[in-house]
């Protein structure tokens, strides 16, 4: 392999207290890539992507970005080394309108960092690349309107809008389309294939039909442990996966 | 008007009035009241780049207006006693780079964490230097503090600032400059991210920003700022001591703040004048001032934690609608009896603090214009009955006020 | 030596003093999330109530119904005060409870004024206990000892043997999942605000005549215990307790001991500058340690935000 993986995980594992919640994960994502992680409820997702994101150190074992051990970085640094994530539950910033929350994204990657000597407002190409991603989103006619009154599947789109603004090349959204209705879930999901476009794509998920119509590979995390990590139909096919996750995931469904 | 000037005309019209305020208000104590104001207006809005920018609560923010002034009379008697070149009216800035740089070292270990963690580290630095204040005699000045006279620096333009209205231009141009660089300050990258680490800290870190170094730059602004309230309090007051310093004085830059409303630039504007009015009227009337301060602030606090400006500002929606003349009638019929109210529990209070506080033989008190005796039920009843009596009229009118609020706010036709 | 014993005791009294306050406080931390700015507010209204009542049927009495009465005073500010902020969040809270440490000290002065009140300790404790090397070691200070380590031993009990204490040692070590324990949480938060404040007037009472009975004893005494609670570690009991303790002893033996920092810093082989009085270090050439005395427990905590963010015992970073 020429290139380094977008992803690198090299036994990773994570404790809390007496508790191992993820256990020798050894995992590969490579470049534009578009990866789901599934497993239980309990299995440990979430505290993998804040293993992956820097929100958690990990007790043992390495994460690498492009070759780059992250593990014991800050989040903000993680971030600016192009990496983006969302959240399980919506965390946008409520006090301010849709076209400010866009921005806040866009604000470090366009290299405005801690200045104090621009003002926002008066910078052109910030405001036309917010009302590129307010387009990009389809929410150019909420512009104005305070993130906090949006309706639930608007702030979620939002997210994925802050999410992808900085331009990270490695998007990671974590149960993007939880909650939402069977047509919101197929706007979501037809959104989030616009704007990962090229891109290194990482998200957790629920919903089966979501999973398998987005992913290029999938990995099966249960109890902490991957137990798979393939194409979508050798995972659906595998007796392993069948076994430990798919038949009750399937009969939860039916 | 152009748009592009539409943003300048409250700054312009802010400038007209503060040039025009000491020909309408000339005697020496308008002008103290209002250098005054200009001064807490200036210290207000710097806290409020921590409390309402920054979401820092702060009980220890004087410190940085004390440390500014203590600097800038020490200035000015290099300039009186040692030769030092220094006009006056450059002194806020040295005051301001002082704060600035007693902000950095504090803010390094402080603004590792916002909320009560903060809160707490502000009040120990704060007290720190407070009682420091007593042992550190040469800079302090002990329990008398320093002083020092302002007019000893070369004149510019032929001023020498010993006239009060001099001073009150200085300070009212201070006042713009800092009014305008602290709203500047708002509308960089800088302001805005203190805006996203106070709503949502997790989600800034994860778009590429350090929340501790983004407070950090806040508060080192706030530390710059509060020392230019703190020169011009110097060149004010030509005093410093222990009680710019204390508790007191940055608890009253919290209520302030607060009273005003934290949320809004303006909040702190609109909370320093009335607070400093409250304060002279109040002041002069009754004893008990700080009493009814402390009530309204409480009262804020359970009620209307948006402020006064938040007051002012849920009447634009109504106004937009063009329904504001709806409220007009509701408006009219409360105001009889809340007036009568708080005159009766201002009457209550006055009453029973008489009654127990004068000196021995001296039952006579006077309030409003009327003289009784205050060790009489009788005044006291009255007070009671009339308080009892505006509460039943304000209840009788509160379902109809609550239904013109209601239509005031509904944007269809009349409901 | 026999000055060292004196000041062992004088500083457990401080200190043990200090902890009623701080327990009360971490309790209310721990439980609700919100650091009560007025605590030692309460704690000046237990001193003025135990006055009051002193007045009307003696100091025994009142140490009974003062905290009570400032436990029900403080159980009707949760419930009608703190509860309606609580939904603003942490902040509007806190300056809640500090706009409610105003009032409280007007409200007094309202009724009290401003000067201090003549409360005395009961005639029965007023003799020497014992004396070592010729100081006097008045009872009244044992009989604060017996009742601060009583109650410590009380809350120990409560906490480590009741049903209640398990349910409030569960929010100590998880105080996300406490809302979670299908216990009426609501009550349990205004009977641990009544508690911690009952607590906090009960040291009122007791140290009332000691320290004495003024508008400003929440003040004096309210930010040392920030402090305190600070430096033992938010949230945590043993480390109010140790804190407590440390500060105590710390401000007893720097009043007692004068120690100038002429001889420490002449014993560090410095010489005195020939022009003290002018010289821009004088301060630091003439300064005591009963002087520094009162800044040590904020120096303290200075030093340990810095190595020690977490406090001495704390378990979560601060």
């Amino acid at each position: 392999m020429s290139a380094p993986a977008a992803i690198e995980l090299e036994g990773l594992s994570k404790s809390f207290g007496r508790v191992e919640i993820i256990r020798d994960v050894t995992l590969a994502i490579a470049k534009g890539e578009r990866h789901a992680i599934i497993g239980p409820n309990g299995a440990g997702k979430s505290t993998l992507f804040n293993l992956i994101t820097g929100k958690y150190h990990p007790t043992d074992g390495r994460v690498r970005l492009n070759g780059e051990a992250v593990d014991q970085l800050k989040p903000y640094e993680i971030n600016r080394r192009g990496l983006s994530r969302s959240f399980q539950i919506t965390n946008i910033f409520p006090r301010m309108s849709v076209f400010e929350n866009i921005r806040c994204g866009l604000l470090w990657a366009m290299e405005y960092k801690y200045s104090f000597w621009h003002l926002v407002d008066r910078q052109p190409d910030l405001t036309r690349r917010t009302e590129e991603i307010l387009s990009e989103i389809n929410m150019s006619d909420k512009r104005d309107t305070l993130a906090g009154v949006l309706t639930y599947a608007e702030q979620r789109a939002l997210e994925i809008g802050i999410t992808i603004a900085g331009g990270a090349d490695i998007i990671m959204l974590d149960e993007p389309t939880a909650g939402m209705s069977a047509s919101e879930t197929e706007y979501i999901v037809g959104l989030i294939r616009k704007v990962t476009e090229s891109k290194t794509l990482v998200v957790v998920e629920h919903d089966m039909g979501v999973v398998f119509d987005l992913a290029d590979r999938i990995s099966v995390l249960v109890y902490g442990e991957i137990i798979a990590s393939d194409t979508p139909e050798n995972v659906r096919a595998s007796a392993a996966v069948q076994e430990a996750y798919l038949g009750t995931a399937l009969e939860e469904e039916a | 008007m152009s748009d592009a000037l539409r943003p300048l005309a409250p700054w312009g019209v802010a400038a007209l009035v503060l040039a025009v305020l000491p020909f309408i208000f000339a005697s020496g104590a308008a002008l103290t009241v209002m250098n005054q104001m200009a001064i807490t207006i200036i210290f207000a809005l710097a806290y409020n780049m921590l409390l309402g920018q920054g979401g820092m609560l702060s009980f220890g923010h004087a410190v940085y207006m004390g440390l500014g002034g203590f600097f800038c009379v020490h200035l000015m008697n290099w300039v009186e006693y040692d030769n030092l070149w220094l006009p006056l009216p450059l002194l806020p800035l040295f005051g301001g780079l002082f704060g600035l740089f007693f902000a950095m070292i504090v803010g390094t270990f402080s603004t590792r964490r916002a909320g009560t963690v903060f809160a707490m580290i502000s009040l120990g630095v704060g007290e720190l230097i407070a009682a420091c204040s007593i042992i550190v005699v040469a800079f302090f000045g002990g329990e008398e503090g320093v002083s020092g006279d302002r007019t000893m620096g070369p004149t510019v333009f032929g001023l020498d600032f010993a006239s009060q209205q001099e001073v009150y231009y200085l300070s009212a141009i201070w006042l713009m400059i800092s009014a305008a660089a602290m709203y500047l300050y708002s509308r960089t990258p800088a302001g805005r991210m203190a805006n996203a680490v106070r709503d949502n800290e997790e989600r800034a870190e994860f778009l590429g920003y350090s929340q501790r170094k983004v407070r950090f730059m806040s508060f080192c602004a706030s530390g710059f700022f509060a020392g230019i309230a703190g020169a011009l309090f110097a060149i004010n007051f030509e005093i410093l001591t222990e009680e710019n310093l204390n508790l007191a004085t940055s608890g009253s830059v919290l209520l302030i703040t607060f009273l005003g409303g934290a949320g809004f630039f303006i909040g702190p504007i609109i909370g320093a004048i009335v607070f400093t009015l409250l304060q002279t009227v109040l002041s002069l009337y009754t004893e008990i001032w700080q009493l009814y301060l402390g009530i309204l602030f409480v009262a804020t606090v359970m009620f209307f934690p948006s402020g006064l400006t938040g007051l002012i500002a849920i009447h634009f929606r109504p106004y937009h609608l063009g329904k504001i003349s709806v409220l007009t009638k509701p408006y009219a019929l409360i105001a009889l009896p809340a007036l009568g109210l708080a005159l009766a529990s201002a009457s209550v209070l006055e009453i029973a603090f008489h009654a127990r506080h004068a000196a021995l033989g001296d039952e006579q008190m006077s309030l409003f214009g009327l003289s009784f005796n205050s060790h009489h039920p009788l005044p006291l009843i009255a007070a009671l009955a009339l308080g009892a009596l505006c509460i039943w009229l304000l209840r009788r009118q509160l379902p109809s006020f609550r239904e013109a609020w209601d239509e005031a706010n509904y944007a269809g036709g009349p409901s | 030596m026999s000055l060292v014993l004196v000041n062992l005791l004088d500083g457990l009294v401080t200190g043990l003093l200090l902890f009623m306050l701080c327990s009360g406080l971490t309790l209310i931390f721990s439980m609700m999330g919100v650091l009560n700015f007025a605590h030692a507010s309460f704690y000046m209204l237990g001193a003025y109530f135990g006055y009051q009542i002193s007045t009307y049927v003696g100091f025994w009495p009142a140490l009974l119904i003062a905290p009570v009465i400032v436990g029900v005073a403080g159980a009707l500010v949760e419930r009608y005060g703190l509860r309606r902020v609580h939904k603003f969040g942490h902040v509007p809270e806190l300056i809640f409870t500090f706009g409610l440490a105003l009032l409280i000290e007007e409200v007094v002065q309202f009724f009290w004024g401003k000067s201090q009140m003549a409360f005395e300790e009961p005639e029965i404790l007023k003799f020497a206990a014992f004396s070592i090397a010729g100081n006097a070691f008045p009872a009244y200070k044992v009989f604060m000892i017996f009742i601060a380590v009583g109650i410590f031993l009380v809350l120990l009990y409560i906490l480590t043997r009741t049903r209640v204490g398990l349910i409030i040692q569960a929010a100590l070590s998880y105080p996300e999942t406490v809302q979670n324990l299908g216990h009426n949480v609501p009550l349990v938060f205004m009977g641990v605000f009544g508690v911690g404040t009952a607590l906090a007037g009960l040291a009122g009472v007791i140290a009332g005549p000691v320290l004495g009975t003024f508008p400003g004893m929440a003040v004096v005494l309210g930010t040392i215990v920030f402090v305190t609670i600070v430096v033992g570690g938010l949230g945590s009991l043993w480390g109010a307790l140790a804190a407590s303790l440390l500060i105590g002893w710390l401000q007893t033996f720097a009043a007692s001991y004068n120690v100038t920092m002429r001889d420490v810093l002449l014993t560090l082989g410095l010489t005195e500058p020939a022009d003290l009085a002018t010289s821009a270090l004088r301060d630091l050439w003439t300064l005591t340690l009963p002087q520094i005395g009162p800044i040590l427990p904020y120096l303290l905590m200075v030093l340990v935000l810095a190595f020690r963010p977490q406090g001495l015992f704390g378990k979560r970073e601060t």
